[in-house]
C-alpha cells in the first residue's frame, strides 16, 4: 500500500528499533502522509500487520494522539495555537479572524477543500506568539494582515509546490 | 513470614507482595476497582489509597499511596481508617460519580455493584455535580455480553483481560482524557469464548451478560456451589437460582482447576438445568408394548419378578453408562452388576479428547470431552467402549441397564436393545433408550442432586443441589442403591443418605479414595494424587 | 544591566552561524566528545555529578545522580532517551537548540550515551516540531556521513546509533514513563512506579530519560570542567539556563542567563518590561503548571531553589507575563482547558477533575459563578493534587489553587456584578 519510495523509508524505519511495534508512531505518520493526511481503517489494519500487533492496538494508539486524523483535512491544514502565551497576545482573535475569513468553524474544511482549521494546544512557539502551523511550516508573530496575505498566496500556489500535512 | 501493620494489626506478606494483595489475603477490606489478582497492576482508579504512616524506616510517605502498587515492607505501618484516607476515598468516589449515570433502577449490576458498595461505605452521600454527564454512543459488541459505555468507570479490567488473559486483544482503550472509552475495535464484535468473564470482572454494569439481562434482581438470587458439566475441566461454579429456576452460572475461584474463569458455553449449561420438556417425570413400565405410569414399589417389584424369571448369568447382563454420571452412581452400578449378577460388563462411552495447549491458561479450559466424568469411569475400572467390543457382548445380553444417555448415536447398539429380554433406563432425560425401555426410572439432573466428579486432571470435585426436584423423581444414586437391595431377602433399606453411599464408596475403594468422609471433601475439591499421598502418610504413621 | 551569559547560545548568537556540521566544527565543536571518550564511563558520570548539573526539563533532578541509578550488569542493553517533547505551555527553548545548533546538543547526547554504555539513543521529538525534526535528521545524516556516528563513534571502537522518533501530539508524553510507552509504540500512559526507568525503561531495559537542554549542557560541562560550570549560576543551582519569555512583554524571546539572576531583571531588562506602558499584574514563572506569582512577588532569584521557596516552581524556565488588563479567570480557564485536553484519562481524579474544573470555570465566564461554585472549584482543584498516578494531576491542580489564592477578587467580580 505504500509507494516504493515510502516503502524504503518504512523498511529503514523498522531497522532502527529492536521490536517492530516500537516503530508504530513514525509509521502511522508515514501512513497518514501517504493517505492525503488522514487514516482510515484500511491503513490501520495495514499498519497493524506491518508492526505485528492487533488492529485494536493500533486504533487505540491512533485515537490517543491528536495529530492523527480520521477525516481528510484541507490541502492546507491550518493549526492555530490558542494556548496560554498565545492566548495572552491574541491567539484566539487570530483564530476568529481565520474563521470569518474562510467562512468555516474550527474543525471544518472549506467547500473547495483548500483550507481546514484546527485549534491547537501549545505548539512551542511561545516567544513568537501568536503562531500557527500550516501543514509542516511554522508561521509566527501573526497579525490579521499577515494571515490575509498568507491565505491569498496559498490559494494561488500550484499543487506540486506544497507539502502535505 | 515477615509482617507489616494495617491499623495496628499484623499482616503477613511474601517478599515483593503489594500491600493490597497481602491485606486481601488476610481478609481485610481495602476498597478498590481496578485491581484484580489475575491482571497486571495499573493503579489508576486511586480508590485503594492508604496512609503509610511509617514506610518501614521510621519515615512516613509524603502522600497517600495506592496500596495495589506499593510493596509491603517489614515493619511498615499503614492506616486505612484516618481522616486523610477517608477524604481520599470520598474524593475518588465523588469524581467517579461525576459522570456515572444514575442507572441503578434499570441496571443489572444493582445489588452486586462495587461502585454502589463503595459509594455507600465511603462516599459523601451527596453530589455537587450540576453539569451534563458525558455520554457515549451505543453499539452492539457481540452475542454474549452487552456494553453500556456510559456506566464505565475506566478501571480498564476489560482491556487487560483481552490482552493478558485471552490474548485476543479485542478490547482496547480509545481516545484520551474525559473522552477515554473502553470498547472493541471499530465495528468488530467480540469472538472469544470467555466473554462472560468480562461481565464478572467489570465492577459496574458497563459489561453485563446478555443471557441474564433484566431477568432477575441480583439480591434475589440464592447461590449454591457446584461444578460445570460442559466438559471434562469441571470449572468450579456457583448456581444462582430463584423460585426453583436457575438464572445463571458464575465461576468460583479455584486456583487448581479454573483459576477465576469459565467459558461461555459452560455458562449456557444453565439452560439444561431448567429444561423440563425432555425430563422423565415419573416411573414407568411397559405393559404389552405400552408405557404405563406406575409407582416406584410397583416398578421395583416388576423388575425383581422379571429377573427372577430370567435368572441371567454374568455374561447375560450388560450395563451402559454415560460419563455425565457421578462417581457414586458409577460405583453403585458396578457394585450392582458384581454383587447381584456376578457381572463386570459395565461399559462407558469412551472418547478421545484433546486438551488444548496455549500460553494463555484460559484457552486450556475448554476440552473436547463434553462430559464431566470420563476420568471417573476409567478410575473405577469401568470398561471403555473403544477398548471393548460391546456389540458382541450385547448380542448375548438378556438384561440391559442404561444409566444416563450414552451411545444415542450408535444405531447398532440401540437396535440390540430390542433383542434383550429386559431393558431398564435410569436417567433424568428421555432419549432413544427410553423408547426401547421396559422399565424407566426417572432421575435428577446436576442441579437437583448430590454427587462428585473426577475432572481431566483427576481432580475430585463435589457439587451441591440448588433446585428442588419434582416429587416423582429420585437421584440416580438412590435408585441404584434400591436396585441393589431389590429382590433380596433383606427388605429394602430405609432411604439411604448420600453421605452413607459416599462413605461406602470411599471405604470399599479406599485405595482410590482413601476412606474419605463426605464432609472432608470441601468446596475446593482435592487432587487424587494429593489424597493418595496424604493417606499413604497416614497409613505409614498409623 | 542584566546581560545574557552565553554558553549554550554562544554559537547561535554569533552572526552568520548556520548550525551545519562545518560551522559547528569551525566554532570549536566535537572536541568534548573525544575528551569524554578518553575517560571511563563512570568518570564521565562523576564529572557531571560534580558539576551539579540539574535537569532542565522541569523537575530539576541532579543529572549525574540520575545516571548513577542506571541498573548495571543486567544483560540487557542500556538506553539514553532524549525528551524533546517540549509541550509545557510557555516553553520554546529546546527547539532553539534543535533548530539552530543541533550538533551542540547531539554532541552532549553522544557523550551521555557513552557514559551510560548505550549504543542506540533515541530522541523523542514532539510530532508538531517539523522544522526541528528536519534539522536533527539532517544533522544526523551529516554525522553518519562523516563517520562521527555509526559502528565507530568518531572512528573509535564504540558503536553508536541515534534515531529521531516522532511523537504525535500528547503533552503527557513529556512525562518520562509515558514517553517510554509512546516510544515503545503504545498509548502514552504514565506507568506505575516502581519499577523506575533506570531499572526497566524502554522495552524493559535500563533507561535514562533526559531533556535536550540538559544534554546540551553535558557538552559544556565536558568543555569547561566541573568547577567552571559550578561557578556559573548560584549555589546548588549550577550553570546557565534558557529562559522562554512570553506574554505581555516588549521583547518576548528565548534568553540564556546564569542560574539565580533576578526574575524581575529578566522581565525588565531582557524582556523590556511590560508592553504598552501597562502595569504588571502577575507572572507564571515556570510553565503553566507552576503556581502564579503576583506582581509584588517577583523580586526573587530565578533558580530552582529560590522559586521553590517563594511557593512556586521554576520548572522549564518558561516565564509568562500578564498585565493589569488581563482577565485572570479567562486565563485560568484556558489553562484548565489545556490540562483537560491533555489528560491521558487513566486515573480518576485527573480524568474527571480536569473536566469538571473546566466546566466550573466556563460557568464563571458565562456569568453563572457563585461563592458556592468558587468553593467547589477550590475543592476540585485541590483534590487533584497528590492523588494521581503522575504529576499531571498536580500540574492541573496548582494553577487553580494558586490563582484562587492570589486573585480571589477577580473571581468574585464575575458574580458580584452579575447578581
Amino acid at each position: 500500500m505504500f509507494s516504493p519510495e515510502t516503502q524504503q523509508q518504512v523498511d529503514r524505519l523498522f531497522s532502527r528499533y529492536p521490536i517492530r511495534r516500537n516503530a508504530l508512531l513514525p509509521l502511522l505518520h508515514l501512513a497518514q502522509k501517504e493517505n492525503q493526511g488522514w487514516l482510515d481503517s484500511k491503513w490501520i489494519n495495514h499498519v497493524a500487520e506491518l508492526c505485528e500487533v492487533s488492529p485494536t492496538h493500533v486504533e487505540g494508539v491512533a485515537t490517543f494522539y491528536t495529530m492523527f486524523r480520521f477525516r481528510p483535512p484541507g490541502r492546507y491544514h491550518l493549526q492555530v495555537c490558542t494556548c496560554v502565551p498565545c492566548c495572552l497576545v491574541g491567539g484566539p482573535e487570530i483564530l476568529e479572524h481565520l474563521e470569518h475569513k474562510l467562512g468555516i468553524h474550527t474543525g471544518h474544511t472549506t467547500k473547495d477543500g483548500l483550507f481546514s482549521i484546527e485549534e491547537m494546544e501549545c505548539i512551542g512557539a511561545c516567544a513568537y506568539a501568536p503562531a500557527m502551523i500550516v501543514n509542516e511550516d511554522y508561521i509566527e508573530q501573526l497579525t490579521p494582515e499577515k494571515i490575509d496575505q498568507l491565505l491569498d498566496s496559498l490559494a494561488t500556489t500550484p499543487q506540486e509546490q506544497e507539502t502535505h500535512a | 513470614m515477615e509482617v507489616f501493620y494495617i491499623d495496628d494489626q499484623p499482616v503477613p506478606f511474601e517478599k515483593g507482595e503489594k500491600i493490597l494483595s497481602a491485606a486481601l489475603r488476610a481478609g481485610l477490606e481495602i476498597p478498590h476497582f481496578c485491581y484484580h489478582p489475575a491482571l497486571s497492576v495499573v493503579a489508576t482508579c486511586r480508590m485503594c489509597l492508604v496512609d503509610v504512616t511509617d514506610l518501614g524506616n521510621g519515615r512516613p510517605a509524603p502522600k497517600l499511596m495506592t496500596s495495589c502498587s506499593t510493596d509491603a515492607m517489614p515493619n511498615m505501618r499503614i492506616s486505612t481508617k484516618n481522616d486523610k484516607v477517608q477524604e481520599g476515598r470520598e474524593l475518588v468516589m465523588e469524581y467517579l460519580l461525576v459522570n456515572h449515570p444514575l442507572d441503578c433502577p434499570i441496571c443489572d449490576q444493582s445489588g452486586e455493584c462495587t461502585l454502589q458498595d463503595h459509594s455507600y461505605a465511603h462516599g459523601t452521600g451527596h453530589s455537587e455535580m450540576e453539569y451534563n454527564k458525558r455520554v457515549y454512543g451505543w453499539r452492539d459488541i457481540g452475542t454474549f455480553v452487552q456494553l453500556e459505555r456510559n456506566r464505565c468507570i475506566h478501571c480498564s479490567r476489560c482491556d487487560r483481560f483481552t490482552r493478558e488473559i485471552t490474548g485476543t486483544d479485542e478490547f482496547g482503550m480509545f481516545n484520551r482524557g474525559h473522552e477515554l472509552t473502553l470498547d472493541t475495535f471499530s465495528d468488530r464484535a467480540m469472538t472469544n469464548h470467555f466473554q462472560g468473564n468480562m461481565a464478572d470482572i467489570c465492577p459496574v454494569g458497563a459489561i453485563t451478560e446478555k443471557e441474564f439481562r433484566f431477568k432477575r434482581r441480583a439480591w434475589k438470587l440464592r447461590k449454591v456451589p457446584s461444578v460445570c458439566t460442559g466438559c471434562s475441566t469441571g470449572c468450579n461454579i456457583t448456581i444462582e437460582h430463584d423460585r426453583n429456576e436457575v438464572l445463571r452460572l458464575k465461576p468460583r475461584e479455584n486456583q487448581d482447576v479454573n483459576q477465576w474463569w469459565m467459558c461461555d458455553e459452560g455458562r449456557l449449561t444453565y439452560q439444561q438445568m431448567n429444561e423440563r420438556e425432555q425430563r422423565l417425570a415419573k416411573p414407568m413400565g411397559r405393559v404389552k408394548g405400552k408405557l404405563l405410569q406406575v409407582t416406584w414399589q410397583q416398578l421395583y417389584d416388576a423388575v425383581a419378578d422379571r429377573l427372577e424369571a430370567l435368572k441371567p448369568n454374568g455374561e447375560q447382563v450388560v450395563a451402559l453408562v454415560d460419563t455425565h454420571s457421578t462417581l457414586e452412581e458409577m460405583f453403585l452400578l458396578r457394585r450392582l452388576l458384581q454383587e447381584v449378577f456376578s457381572s463386570d460388563q459395565v461399559f462407558y462411552s469412551q472418547q478421545d479428547w484433546a486438551q488444548p495447549e496455549s500460553e494463555f491458561f484460559i484457552e486450556t479450559l475448554i476440552t473436547t470431552d463434553k462430559a464431566p466424568n470420563q476420568a471417573g469411569a476409567r478410575l473405577l475400572g469401568l470398561k471403555g467402549s473403544q477398548e471393548h467390543d460391546i456389540i458382541n457382548v450385547m448380542k448375548s445380553a438378556k438384561l440391559l441397564l442404561v444409566l444416563g444417555n450414552p451411545f444415542i448415536n450408535e444405531q447398532s447398539l440401540l437396535d440390540l436393545a430390542g433383542t434383550t429380554e429386559l431393558m431398564v433406563h435410569i436417567a433424568s432425560r428421555q432419549s432413544e433408550w427410553t423408547d426401547r425401555a421396559d422399565a424407566i426410572f426417572p432421575g435428577q439432573n446436576y442441579a437437583e442432586k448430590e454427587g462428585s466428579f473426577l475432572n481431566k486432571q483427576e481432580y475430585w470435585q463435589r457439587f451441591w443441589p440448588a433446585l428442588r426436584p419434582s416429587r416423582h423423581v429420585r437421584p440416580e444414586w438412590q435408585i441404584l442403591s434400591e436396585l441393589l437391595h431389590m429382590g433380596t431377602a433383606t427388605p429394602v433399606q430405609q432411604t439411604p443418605q448420600f453421605s452413607q453411599v459416599f462413605q461406602q464408596m470411599t471405604s470399599i475403594e479406599h485405595k482410590l479414595f482413601g476412606n474419605l468422609a463426605l464432609e472432608k471433601l470441601g468446596e475446593s475439591g482435592i487432587s487424587l494424587a494429593d489424597l493418595r499421598q496424604q493417606s499413604d502418610t497416614l497409613a505409614q504413621t498409623a | 544591566m542584566l546581560e545574557e551569559t552565553l554558553v549554550l547560545f554562544r554559537n547561535i548568537r554569533t552572526p552568520g552561524y548556520d548550525g551545519t556540521l562545518d560551522s559547528y566544527r569551525k566554532a570549536g565543536g566535537y572536541q568534548s566528545l573525544p575528551k569524554a571518550l578518553t575517560m571511563q564511563s563512570e568518570e564521565v558520570i562523576a564529572l557531571v555529578k560534580e558539576a551539579g548539573l540539574r535537569g532542565r526539563g522541569g523537575a530539576g533532578f541532579p543529572t549525574g545522580l540520575k545516571w548513577s541509578f542506571m541498573a548495571k550488569n543486567t544483560g540487557k542493553p542500556s538506553y539514553l532517551v532524549c525528551n524533546a517533547d517540549e509541550s509545557e505551555p510557555g516553553t520554546c527553548k529546546d527547539r532553539e537548540l534543535m533548530l539552530k545548533d543541533p550538533h551542540l546538543f547531539l554532541e552532549g547526547m553522544m557523550i551521555g550515551c557513552y557514559a551510560l554504555g548505550c549504543h542506540h539513543g533515541y530522541i523523542y521529538v514532539r510530532g508538531e516540531y517539523f522544522p526541528a525534526i528536519k534539522s536533527l535528521n539532517k544533522a544526523l545524516d551529516d554525522c553518519y556521513r562523516e563517520g562521527i556516528l555509526g559502528p565507530k563513534l568518531l572512528g573509535g571502537d564504540y558503536g553508536l546509533d541515534l534515531t529521531v522518533h516522532t511523537g504525535a501530539g500528547a503533552y503527557i508524553c513529556g512525562e518520562e514513563s509515558a514517553l517510554l510507552d509512546s516510544l515503545e509504540g503504545k498509548r502514552g500512559h504514565p506507568r506505575v512506579k516502581p519499577p523506575f526507568p533506570a531499572v526497566a525503561g524502554f522495552n524493559s531495559c535500563p533507561t535514562s530519560v533526559n531533556n535536550v537542554e540538559t544534554l546540551t549542557n553535558v557538552t559544556a560541562v565536558l568543555e569547561m570542567g566541573a568547577d567552571a560550570y559550578k561557578n556559573l549560576g548560584s549555589p546548588n543551582n549550577a550553570g546557565t539556563h534558557l529562559v522562554s519569555l512570553s506574554g505581555h512583554v516588549n521583547r518576548p524571546g528565548v534568553y540564556e542567563v546564569a542560574m539565580g539572576v533576578g526574575l524581575r531583571d529578566i522581565i525588565q531588562e531582557l524582556g523590556g518590561g511590560v508592553r504598552g506602558g501597562k502595569q504588571l499584574k502577575g507572572v507564571i514563572p515556570g510553565g503553566s503548571s507552576s503556581p502564579v506569582l503576583r506582581a509584588d512577588e517577583i523580586d526573587i532569584a530565578y533558580d530552582f531553589d529560590s522559586v521553590g521557596k517563594a511557593g512556586s516552581m521554576m520548572g522549564s524556565s518558561a516565564i509568562m507575563v500578564f498585565d493589569e488588563d488581563t482577565d485572570v479567570v479567562k486565563l485560568l480557564h484556558r489553562i484548565s482547558r489545556f490540562y483537560n485536553h491533555e489528560s491521558c484519562g487513566q486515573c480518576t481524579p485527573c480524568r474527571e477533575g480536569t473536566h469538571w474544573a473546566r466546566q466550573l470555570l466556563r460557568d464563571f465566564l458565562q456569568n453563572n459563578g457563585s461563592e458556592r461554585k468558587l468553593n467547589r472549584l477550590q475543592r476540585v482543584g485541590r483534590n487533584m493534587g497528590g492523588t494521581t498516578l503522575c504529576a499531571l494531576g498536580d500540574a492541573a491542580s496548582m494553577p487553580i489553587v494558586s490563582f484562587l489564592k492570589k486573585f480571589p477578587d477577580d473571581f468574585r467580580h464575575y458574580y458580584a456584578t452579575a447578581s
